[in-house]
């Protein structure tokens, strides 16, 4: 296990070259950022002054590598529009969206793993036909339309909740509900037909020739490797949620990673776009290797070599 | 006066499918004695597993056992409710499964497998558990117990994976192990050594077995007595004694006559012409008429009762039918 991990650490050093370069080219090919920086009346000269001056007429590879230097250092550029370090304005994001992330996953965990297990045992029922119908209707609602009625039911016709923004716990349960609903939908089927296919298996006639009860034949013996194709797809729904839920963000105005980005990219902040997009890039390579890791801790037939 | 353990009286299981009612066990009736070995011989599909299955009530939807009686020291186990039954299976009667690599969990170490049958059916605490375990990993011939205790069902030989399951099954010294094709998934020589361990430990345990095989190798090695099922019924019962000196049944007799014998050199290997027939599409008659040598126009209309013929023997078959003879 622990070479294992040495060797997937390494891995990824690479990986963040090629992001780095990514990065770079996506800002490089977005075109001239001195036209924003000043004002529309500048002349000629002054544009070709300030390129000189931040070194935009230098071959790209020396560019390039002078944003690595910089990288290094933790230095991804000044913010224009909000006059601080890119970086450290991406970070301050991270508690908001990983607390929505979290909260998201619990809800969609919660709903998931009872109605997944229930209509699978209880397949072809009126009950699993309810549910499975329901998980497509979940899946088909797109988020923003979802967040929009939540809003109107529960913060404005009724008065519960808080229309949007962070704070209290009441803040964080409609945006949570909107994201969690999407991932519990898709979790809810895979549960279902993992766990019908688990069912069949030899092994559970085994179990159950042994006198092993209903609750614990469900529980230990079928649920654990039921989960095995589910984490997976559940490592993929965590990195989303945590790459910053865009449009859930933007209609809750949640002041998380996702509102950030999406305010730089309209506002061609690209110190903002880089800094963003280099730290999801980072957090979804940990959360790869963390669900690569649950996934082995679960199937021990997985080799560690 | 011989104690009956184990008495199947008219067993009827059917699997009610959207295709219609697939009848997979016909009637079966069949006795175990103390001590006994009882071979269920037959061909893939002829209801010898659904037979095994349904004394344990282990027969999932759609399938159901519609009529019958499961007599288990008198005892109905077919009245039995779900909590009931349960302190029977792996208790009082187990059974080991044909395929060992599929019929153990693969996430959870063997140890912890045969530890939860011993803590399912006995006051004991984890430690007890455990050293049970490690006992009965012992008893059943498997090297260095202590550490195969904590091995996982994949990095096991097929043969040391199938003698974990012998060693789950006997861990609460059931009264009846039932073996379903113990050996068809092994290696001939591991297939030697699972039926003499299995012949050594039920002698030291005194347990009773019913084995179901279509290998009649198996058979000739373990077996006291024989139940020959066909199409969902039993076509004939006899010691092994008598069923290998005497097949009475044709279609017996062409299962013996397929078996490759060693000891002559010049002869033909026969087989028995056609298929079995598929459940939901049973011959009129007796099922076997299709397939049967000595077919008369009787056969195709009227389906033979099984008799009895006497030394503990009973045959189902026109041919035998007009002698003096006992119904069962």
């Amino acid at each position: 296990m622990r070479k294992y991990l040495i060797r997937r650490l390494l891995q990824i050093i690479p990986v963040i070259f090629i992001i780095t370069f990514v990065v770079f080219v996506l800002v490089y090919m977005a075109g001239d950022p001195v036209a924003l920086m000043l004002p529309e009346d500048a002349s000629e000269a002054d544009r070709e002054a300030l390129r000189a001056a931040l070194g935009l007429n230098d071959p790209f590879i020396v560019q390039y590598f002078r944003f690595l230097l910089d990288l290094g250092q933790g230095n991804f550029g000044t913010s224009f529009r909000y006059n601080q370090d890119a970086l450290p304005l991406v970070l301050e994001r991270l508690p908001a969206t990983f607390e929505l992330a979290v909260a998201s996953m619990v809800v969609a965990i919660m709903m998931s793993i009872p109605l997944g297990i229930y209509s699978a045992r209880k397949r072809n029922s009126f009950v699993d036909l309810f549910i499975t119908g329901g998980s497509v209707l979940g899946k088909a609602m797109p988020n923003f339309w979802l967040g929009i009625i939540l809003i109107l039911l529960f913060a404005v016709n009724i008065q519960f909740f808080p229309v949007s923004g962070r704070g209290s716990l009441l803040h964080l349960v409609l945006p949570a509900i909107t994201l969690g609903t999407g991932v519990a939908a898709e979790m809810t089927r895979l549960i279902r037909s993992s766990m019908l296919e688990i069912l069949g298996q030899d092994y559970m006639r085994t179990a159950k020739s042994k006198g092993v009860n209903n609750g614990r034949l469900i529980y230990k013996h079928a649920f654990r490797n039921s989960l095995i194709p589910v984490v997976t797809i559940m490592g993929l729904q965590v990195s989303q949620l945590v790459s910053g839920a865009l449009i859930t963000e933007s209609v809750f105005a949640w002041p998380g990673l996702g509102q950030l980005l999406v305010q730089a990219v309209n506002g061609r902040d690209m110190a903002v776009v880089q800094a963003s997009v280099f730290v999801i890039a980072i957090l979804v390579i940990v959360i790869n290797l963390l669900t690569d890791i649950v996934y082995r801790l679960l199937d021990p037939r997985i080799n560690y070599s | 006066m011989v104690e009956k353990l184990l008495e199947v009286k008219n067993l009827y299981t059917h699997f009610f499918t959207e295709q219609g009612v697939i009848p997979s066990v016909n009637g079966v009736s069949f006795s175990v004695n103390k001590g006994e070995i009882v071979g269920i011989v037959g061909e893939s599909g002829c209801g010898k597993s659904v037979t095994s299955l349904s004394i344990l009530q282990l027969i999932d939807k759609p399938g159901k056992i519609v009529n019958g009686e499961v007599l288990f020291n008198g005892e109905d186990l077919i009245k039995l409710n779900e909590k009931q039954i349960k302190k029977i299976r792996g208790n009082r009667i187990s059974m080991i499964f044909q395929e060992p690599l599929t019929s153990l969990n693969p996430v959870f170490t063997v140890g912890n497998q045969i530890s939860e049958a011993i803590r399912i059916h006995q006051k004991v605490n984890k430690q007890q558990a455990k050293d049970k375990a490690i006992e009965m990993l012992r008893k059943v011939g498997i090297p260095n117990p202590e550490k195969q205790y904590y091995s996982f069902p994949h990095l096991l030989s097929g043969g040391m994976r199938q003698r974990v399951m012998i060693a789950m099954a006997l861990s609460c010294n059931p009264e009846l192990l039932i073996a379903d094709e113990p050996t068809t998934a092994l290696d001939v020589t591991i297939q030697a050594q699972i039926l003499s361990l299995m012949k050594n430990l039920i002698e030291e345990l005194q347990t009773s077995i019913i084995i179901i095989t279509h290998d009649l190798g198996v058979v000739a090695e373990m077996v006291d007595r024989v139940v020959v099922m066909y199409g969902g019924e039993i076509v004939e019962q006899a010691s092994v004694y008598d069923l290998f000196e005497n097949p009475r049944h044709p279609y017996t007799q062409g299962l013996l006559k397929s078996t490759p014998k060693v000891h002559e050199l010049e002869y033909e290997l026969e087989s028995i012409d056609g298929n079995v027939p598929s459940p939901d599409n049973m011959p009129t008659g007796c099922k076997f008429h299709p397939r049967c040598p000595f077919a008369m126009d009787k056969c195709k209309e009227e389906d033979p009762s099984l008799l009895s013929v006497g030394n503990d023997s009973a045959i189902k078959c026109w041919l035998y039918q007009d002698r003096k003879v006992v119904q069962v």
